[in-house]
């Protein structure tokens, strides 16, 4: 008698569960189309991410620090001011003539980024003449074609979307930092207001209506390039970029990220 | 202007030195992160301490058993508030569980602990304690009698077969339980040793490190809170008990060095690029904690220490054989809380760039505060202290088993 | 059907496991968002949210729509890499009500860009502000529109 009522418990324990999942798949299903009514209404519409595949070059040769870049994507991203926050930002390197007879070909490296180069540069402390070689890199994703962020996220907060690019989900990221320790470019960060891992999103709120990235919208000398590799245009300029049979590199290829971020006259000091 | 102003102080309030990249001025993973570690690391060494008597059969460590797996459950059951504290979003924590992503080695902590705690402690515990929750519920009045009851889970059988299967299933699990505590532990190893991005952690040798110097301080927090409970109790040390956990601990520390020194022999010998950076980290902004702190206190004191009695093992006085054990337990464990600082803080303090550091500043009170980390690393003696007036009674204080 | 000599212990702890496997199970169903996985390991909901935020810049092709003039004259000077936000800073109020003017233009607004720095390439042109007619403003000689214009 016992031995029934046992196994009667235990086979209607299995049926309550059944039921209460099968039940819970139902509500979902409802629950999501209900979602997807009012959510759809703000986004562009007619977006399909499997048909585009963004795409950034950086012109090093073009670059001239001024700064604007830094402080668009600010703007447009309402990124916080402090502690230092930045999706995008632009570093001087100084690379010093080489000490007499000492039979190097360069003398010491110097590089800065003050406050990200928001501002611009103030003129180097190093006189002129002990000047080699100076220039301005502009960082930012690096869209990684084997993104370690997006590998290391314990809940699918970040992700690698069809089109390329390497987005951050506020809603479901757990702030856990990982993915910030991950990225090898240092490109992103803890965002102190949302508490969630944050970094450039290539204006992903604008591509998808067809304007472009407010770095590249702002840039004056066109030091950053933009464009779909799947559906380029003639006179588009990265197209001209690709033509230009400049040297092309991408930084620390040998971590095996794949990125994806093209740079002409890169030079073997950036890191 | 007064950007420019802003500019200079932002760089000179922090202390910069060189060039990093813009946002590695402050560091996102900060004390609750060098705690959590150091906590896995020593639930997973005491309960080694405690799988030395049932799986390898080291008779002689037998009154610690049950000790070191209590002190492995009241450490476990405070391993995770660490890193609850730190979340940005604490409150969709079970999505770590919902959603694990399967690539991320993060993500199997909710499962690792969840099958840690359930199927290997909590189980072990069960079993060996199973007999005693019977008996103790028959006899002890009010909430106290209600507690051990309920641990019973309804399974009042005392005969010579369910005994057995006891014992024979408190075996089996300690089995299962070394490479669960590994896996415990390890997987936070191979959290900074699968970075590749940072140099000071992507590193092979990362979670066999981790794990090793997790053996060494649970082991080390075993012998400390042995004596003190002793002390404490005013019981008489067994010092054939004190004396085989001091070798085995003096063992695991021998390993545990062996595998630093390998891990630091390496580098300097390689001499990849960022050598120079990692060089003047150790030497530096670690100089403290590393040379002097994990170094000189946490390892070659005690390996000195511990050495000596192991060679002269008869001859030297059971007086200064207790203080010896007792100085190196405390300096293991603040040797390993030192390694435990050196790889968490220290891989953020210098830049990917390899061109610069930061500064650490460490707060007193908040989310990232030094006081919250010292009461998170003492409650787990104050749960510690409830399993012991609980579950090792006066009159059997760390009574064997059967 | 008889039942299986289990002991009790094991019995007691399969239930136990049960019940706890099927709470988790069932959370999990609930929990779990419902556009997860339609793309990746994420919620294919979140690229709706991100592109529904508003920008902030206007961009050219906005400008264009009543400035046109000025932009084929910009085309054929030295500015015409330049988007018409670089100077006049973010246009959208502009946009929704032309009354509302854009940000002041001033000295800094060209100097930011045009200012001798080591780092400027050659071909950029450059000036020391100093030594440049330093009492006027930047406009009171040079047009933005056709900087170079003879």
């Amino acid at each position: 008698m016992k031995n029934q009522l046992n196994r009667r418990g235990l086979l209607g324990c299995i049926g309550g569960t059944v039921a209460t999942i099968l039940a819970c798949s139902t509500l979902r299903k409802t629950k999501a189309a209900v979602q997807k009514f009012f959510i759809s209404r703000q986004g562009p519409k007619g977006y399909d991410p499997t048909q585009h595949r963004w795409m950034v070059a950086l012109d090093i040769e073009r670059c001239i620090g001024c700064g604007l870049c830094v402080q668009a994507c600010k703007t447009e991203n309402h990124v916080p001011n402090s502690p230092s926050c930045f999706r995008t930002w632009v570093e001087r390197y100084i690379i010093k003539k080489p000490k007499l007879a000492s039979g190097e070909t360069r003398g010491e490296t110097v590089v800065d980024s003050p406050n990200g180069g928001m501002d611009g540069f103030h003129a180097p402390l190093i006189p002129k003449e002990e000047i080699l070689n100076a220039f301005f890199v502009p960082k930012m994703c690096n869209l990684c074609e084997h993104s370690p962020c997006s590998q290391v996220c314990p809940v699918g907060a970040t992700f690698d979307a069809p089109d390329g690019v390497v987005l951050v989900d506020p809603n479901y990221c757990i702030g856990c930092g990982f993915c910030v320790q991950a990225c090898p470019y240092g490109c992103r960060f803890l965002n102190p207001t949302t508490k969630t891992a944050d970094k450039c999103s290539l204006c992903y709120h604008r591509i998808t209506r067809g304007l472009k990235p407010a770095c590249v919208e702002i840039c004056p000398t066109q030091a950053r390039l933009f464009g779909d590799l799947k559906n380029l245009k003639q006179d588009d300029p990265i197209q001209k970029f690709f033509e230009s049979g400049k040297a092309h590199a991408s930084l620390k290829p040998h971590l095996g990220t794949g990125p994806r971020v093209i740079y002409a006259s890169l030079d073997k000091e950036v890191r | 202007m007064d950007t420019i102003l802003t500019n200079d102080l932002t760089v000179a309030i922090t202390h910069i030195d060189g060039f990093i990249y813009p946002n590695e001025t402050h560091l996102l993973w900060s004390l609750l992160i060098v705690i959590y570690p150091y906590i896995t690391g020593l639930v997973a060494g005491a309960f080694i301490m405690a799988s030395l008597v049932r799986v390898f059969n080291v008779q002689s460590l037998e009154p610690v058993y049950r000790l070191s797996l209590l002190t492995s459950l009241a450490f476990l059951l405070c391993a995770p508030l660490p890193l609850l504290f730190h979340l940005g979003h604490p409150e969709r924590c079970f999505e770590i569980m919902m959603t694990p992503h399967l690539t991320s080695p993060m993500a199997m902590f909710g499962f690792v602990y969840a099958w840690y705690l359930m199927a290997v402690l909590l189980l072990e515990l069960w079993f060996d304690y199973r007999r005693d929750f019977v008996e103790w519920g028959k006899t002890e009045p009010g909430i106290r009698g209600l507690i051990y009851r309920l641990l019973t889970l309804g399974v009042q059988d005392l005969s010579a077969p369910a005994l057995g299967l006891d014992a024979r299933m408190g075996k089996i699990i300690s089995v299962v339980g070394i490479p669960s505590a590994f896996l415990l532990h390890g997987y936070v190893g191979f959290i900074f040793g699968s970075i590749k991005a940072n140099p000071w952690w992507g590193n092979v040798l990362m979670p066999i490190i981790f794990i090793f110097s997790a053996i060494v301080s649970g082991m080390a927090l075993c012998v400390f809170i042995y004596m003190f409970l002793c002390w404490a109790r005013r019981f008489a040390i067994k010092m054939n008990c004190l004396d085989v956990m001091a070798k085995f601990l003096f063992y695991a520390l021998v390993v545990d060095a062996s595998i630093e020194a390998l891990d630091w022999m390496h580098r300097l010998y390689a001499a990849e690029e960022e050598i120079h950076v990692l060089k003047s980290l150790a030497k530096g902004k670690l100089f403290y904690t590393l040379l002097i702190g994990q170094a000189c206190l946490g390892t070659f004191v005690p390996l000195f220490l511990l050495g000596t009695i192991q060679l002269l093992l008869k001859k030297i006085p059971e007086q200064i054989r207790r203080r010896a054990y007792m100085v190196s337990s405390i300096f293991i464990l603040i040797g390993v809380l030192a390694m435990r600082w050196n790889v968490v803080i220290g891989g953020q303090l210098f830049s990917k760039s390899l061109r610069g550091f930061t500064t650490y500043k460490l707060e007193l009170a908040g989310q990232e505060g030094w006081l919250l980390s010292l009461i998170l690393m003492l409650l787990p003696f104050a749960i510690l202290g409830v399993f012991v007036r609980l579950f090792l009674p006066r009159n059997r204080l760390i009574a064997a088993t059967a | 059907m008889r039942w299986l000599k289990i002991p009790p212990q094991i019995v007691r702890l399969l239930l136990v496991t049960f019940v706890i496997v099927s709470c988790y199970l069932i959370l999990r169903q609930i929990l779990t968002p419902v556009s997860f996985g339609a793309f990746g390991w994420y919620r294919a909901q979140a690229l709706e949210e991100i592109s529904a935020r508003t920008p902030v810049f206007a961009g050219r092709q906005e400008c264009d729509q009543c400035h046109a003039e000025i932009l084929q004259t910009q085309a054929k000077f030295a500015h015409k890499t330049l988007g018409c936000e670089t100077c006049h800073w973010v246009g959208q109020p502009h946009v929704e009500d032309p009354d509302v003017k854009t940000a002041k233009l001033t000295d800094h607004t060209c100097l930011r860009c045009h200012e001798q720095q080591a780092g400027r390439p050659a071909w950029f042109k450059q000036i020391t502000s100093k030594k440049h007619y330093a009492e006027d403003r930047c406009t009171e000689c040079h047009d933005g529109h056709k900087p170079d214009e003879k």
